[in-house]
């Protein structure tokens, strides 16, 4: 990369069903929260770059209220549609050309004002699987599931075995919305049934919420903390359609991480990264996610979770937050996800902590996990 | 700083209702029609920067549909929308994609099907876009004050009436120099193969004959809303210097906002701002934009100006405050002749917005264009002199989106 570029700051909200808060008061609480952690001003701050949908935030140009609040105003920005983590790689690409220094990055979704799930069935080809209404995003991932379960032979208990881990690792988080210290596998596998083999605990739960964090070039970075996050890498892809793609493997997460591997020098991730926050909407996602991450071969992602490799105190820990079967403000979840990466790396991540010097930040968007982006993040 | 030009355009016929292909395709053609001209293969291509306005178009995160139709898929596709300056936010995002050094060629491509959905949102959709924070706005407590100054607001129309208002108020601009602004765009449209509203040999008495919709716009003053597509190929210096004879530098850019947007003026508990055609965002942009590319006087350095005037005060508000004319005096240069296709200072040789708007897609148009004059590939409507820099707008929002694009044959 031109520049190194660092993570100096970062707010979340306490994301929640129903938040008692105006969309506007909560985007302006976690950008002033973002600045105030990295000690600068609005002032100090070059370019802004925000992420919401129009659809999910249910209406036209979605930030048309919220960027005023988020300080925008008389900024040079702009607005990313899709996750916050994207938002973050188009602030990355700002910094990095030289033109600007500071970028804050801003993302949120209220999921209790639009449902979502009704929202996905407008994403899908509108000439043909639309006019069926057959799908929507927790249908496809439906079929999702059970081809990967299929070719690979995973059980159920396995994939619920993945929304235990995390579930049981939100009740530790202050900021997750869904805290079940006590789940148990035979809970999740008799939560209700959405789609089989989706069920109530097995996807991630309607949140709303919002999260920021502030980006700075080496020189700014310096000067306004002593525990920079760095960002080492980062790759972004998206997949063919719904339709066009392998749904067993997730190939755009694949080639996005490779990106970011290279980027970072990672030849090993397994060795070489101490902690991975994930967006997996669904449990089974995470299984997927191992094996695109090249943490295990194709189709061994249920040994890790067997093993208990993945859990807080296992050797990889992946999504010791909750990860977003924990919270799930759908444009702010991959964003959230770079803000706990980066928490494990300053070592705030209190009551979840695991000795970290590089970490994966994962996020994603779209019908079973379409496009996805990785961030390598370290330290000194 | 990396530097980054423009290699390749393509555009697709702009018209009412593109019956004869679906969303897909329309970009589709677009991305290939660009492709081609810059002489560049689809495997090249390492990123995508996209956008439209997904509501007016009813499909949620098109570009995930439509992918595999721009050759996108195993790529990384970035998803920019603010509004009607989405096309140049877009391009944007692809100038600081290759910039960063991530990439080196990327597309960016913006489009609007406004067929598609039950109203044209080029004239209603900011009634949706007033109405659709009432949701939220209900669920927490509204007042009556404050849903009228909402709905009351007369979408885009509406806002760009109180607009004009101010601007003719303190300038002295007549509703007779709108005419001529709309007349001036038809006529040059007719010359552009693309564009939607052609009429040629317009005069500023045909639109003086049109209906009037709220003063001071006549029927023949506003936009139409257009189904079409548009994208750029952009490269690196390196690639740029070998695959194109004459590519069009981006040389400075920047998309300030606004203090708020119109709708949150003092009715709505906002701070106000008095003045809507003030825009001081598009001041900031234009001043930090020049500064980027070095040019110390536009009214001389300038050669062109694609600006984005779905309202033909627009034209002259924003000519002002990119600093091409004094204050308060476009009208004057627009009664000599000066802003034609062959004057002083073209402003919207294309026909600009006022000619076509397909909403997502007319922000990345004017961009397109200013490289189409650079690059002395305007055909017919290529302006008479020499077009050594060019400046570009986008208008998005409720009257705060701004970007601004300056573009040149070379660097200083």
């Amino acid at each position: 990369m031109a520049r190194r570029v660092a993570i100096v700051g970062y707010a979340q909200s306490h994301h929640q069903h129903d938040m008692p808060m105006t969309r506007e008061d909560m985007v302006f609480e976690v950008a002033k929260g973002a600045l105030h952690n990295a000690g600068i001003s609005r002032e100090d701050v070059d370019t802004v770059i925000t992420a919401s949908t129009d659809f999910l935030d249910g209406r036209t140009i979605s930030n048309l209220y919220t960027s005023m609040a988020v300080g925008a105003y008389l900024k040079d920005e702009s607005k990313v549609e899709e996750d916050g983590a994207f938002a973050a790689s188009y602030a990355l690409m700002r910094i990095l050309s030289g033109v600007h220094d500071i970028a804050l990055v801003e993302a949120h979704t209220q999921g209790s004002v639009v449902n979502p799930h009704l929202v996905s069935s407008y994403t899908f080809d509108p000439l043909f699987e639309r006019q069926l209404g057959f799908l929507n995003d927790i249908s496809a991932a439906a079929l999702q599931a059970r081809m990967y379960m299929n070719k690979y032979g995973v059980s159920e208990e396995q994939v619920a075995m993945v929304a235990v881990k995390n579930l049981m690792n939100a009740a530790d988080n202050l900021n997750a919305h869904r805290k079940m210290p006590d789940v148990t596998v035979e809970e999740v596998l008799n939560s209700k049934i959405y789609y089989d083999p989706i069920r109530e605990l097995t996807m991630s739960p309607v949140s709303d919420g919002a999260c920021a964090i502030v980006l700075a070039c080496e020189q700014k970075a310096r000067e306004i903390t002593d525990k920079p996050v760095w960002i080492e890498g980062v790759g972004s892809c998206q997949d063919g359609y719904l339709r066009d793609r392998s749904l067993y493997k997730l190939d755009s997460l694949q080639k996005a991480a490779q990106d970011a591997y290279e980027m970072a020098r990672v030849s090993d991730p397994f060795a070489q990264i101490d902690v991975f926050e994930v967006s997996e909407k669904y449990a089974h996602e995470e299984l997927m996610i191992y094996e695109a991450l090249g943490l295990c071969r194709e189709g061994e992602g249920k040994a890790l979770i067997e093993k208990g490799t993945t859990e807080k105190d296992g050797e990889i820990p992946v999504n010791p937050s909750g990860g977003a079967l924990g919270a799930d403000p759908i444009c702010a979840t991959g964003l959230i996800r770079v803000i706990e990466a980066a928490k494990q790396i300053r070592g705030e991540a209190n009551g979840y902590q695991i000795p970290a010097y590089r970490a994966l930040a994962h996020g994603q968007f779209g019908i079973c996990a379409q496009k996805n982006v990785v961030f390598i993040l370290g330290s000194e | 700083m990396r530097n980054v030009a423009i290699i390749g355009c393509g555009q697709t016929k702009h018209s009412a209702r593109r019956r004869d292909v679906n969303l897909a395709e329309m970009v589709g053609d677009a991305v290939w029609n660009a492709l081609e001209d810059a002489q560049v293969t689809s495997q090249e291509v390492d990123a995508f920067t996209v956008g439209n306005m997904q509501g007016f178009g009813g499909v949620a995160q098109p570009e995930q549909w439509l992918g595999d139709w721009i050759g996108a898929s195993g790529k990384p596709v970035l998803r920019i929308a603010t509004g009607g300056s989405t096309g140049g936010c877009v391009v944007q995002a692809a100038y600081y994609a290759v910039a960063s050094g991530l990439y080196n060629i990327a597309i960016a491509t913006a489009w609007e099907k406004h067929s598609d959905s039950k109203e044209p949102g080029a004239t209603t959709g900011l009634a949706h876009v007033a109405l659709g924070n009432t949701i939220n706005m209900i669920n927490c407590g509204v007042s009556f004050k404050h849903l009228l100054s909402m709905t009351l607001v007369g979408a885009a129309a509406g806002v760009a009436c109180y607009q004009a208002m101010y601007y003719m108020h303190r300038s002295g601009c007549k509703v007779e120099h709108l005419d001529m602004v709309a007349a001036k765009d038809r006529r040059n449209a007719a010359k552009n193969k693309y564009a939607h509203l052609q009429w040629p040999g317009c005069t500023p008495e045909d639109i003086a004959k049109t209906e009037w919709v709220a003063y001071p716009f006549r029927y023949g003053h506003i936009c139409p809303a257009s189904d079409g597509a548009s994208a750029i190929v952009l490269a690196c210096e390196d690639i740029a210097r070998k695959r194109c004879k004459k590519p069009a530098w981006i040389k400075g850019l920047a998309a300030y906002s606004d203090e708020e947007n119109q709708l949150m003026s003092e009715g709505a508990g906002g701070i106000g701002i008095l003045d809507a055609s003030q825009q001081i965002g598009a001041r900031m942009s234009a001043i930090k934009a020049y500064r980027m590319a070095g040019i110390k006087d536009p009214q001389k350095e300038i050669d062109v100006a694609e600006i984005y005037q779905p309202f033909p005060s627009q034209e002259l508000i924003f000519a002002e405050r990119l600093g091409l004319f004094d204050e308060g005096t476009a009208w004057r240069a627009l009664e000599k002749g000066e802003t034609d296709i062959n004057g002083r200072m073209p402003c919207d040789p294309s026909g600009g917005v006022n000619a076509t708007n397909a909403i997502g897609s007319s922000a990345l148009q004017r961009i397109l264009e200013c490289a189409l004059q650079i690059m002395g590939k305007a055909e017919e409507h290529q302006v008479l002199k020499e077009v050594h820099n060019a400046v570009a707008t986008g208008w998005g929002g409720a009257t705060n989106y701004i970007a601004v694009t300056v573009l040149g044959d070379s660097f200083y």
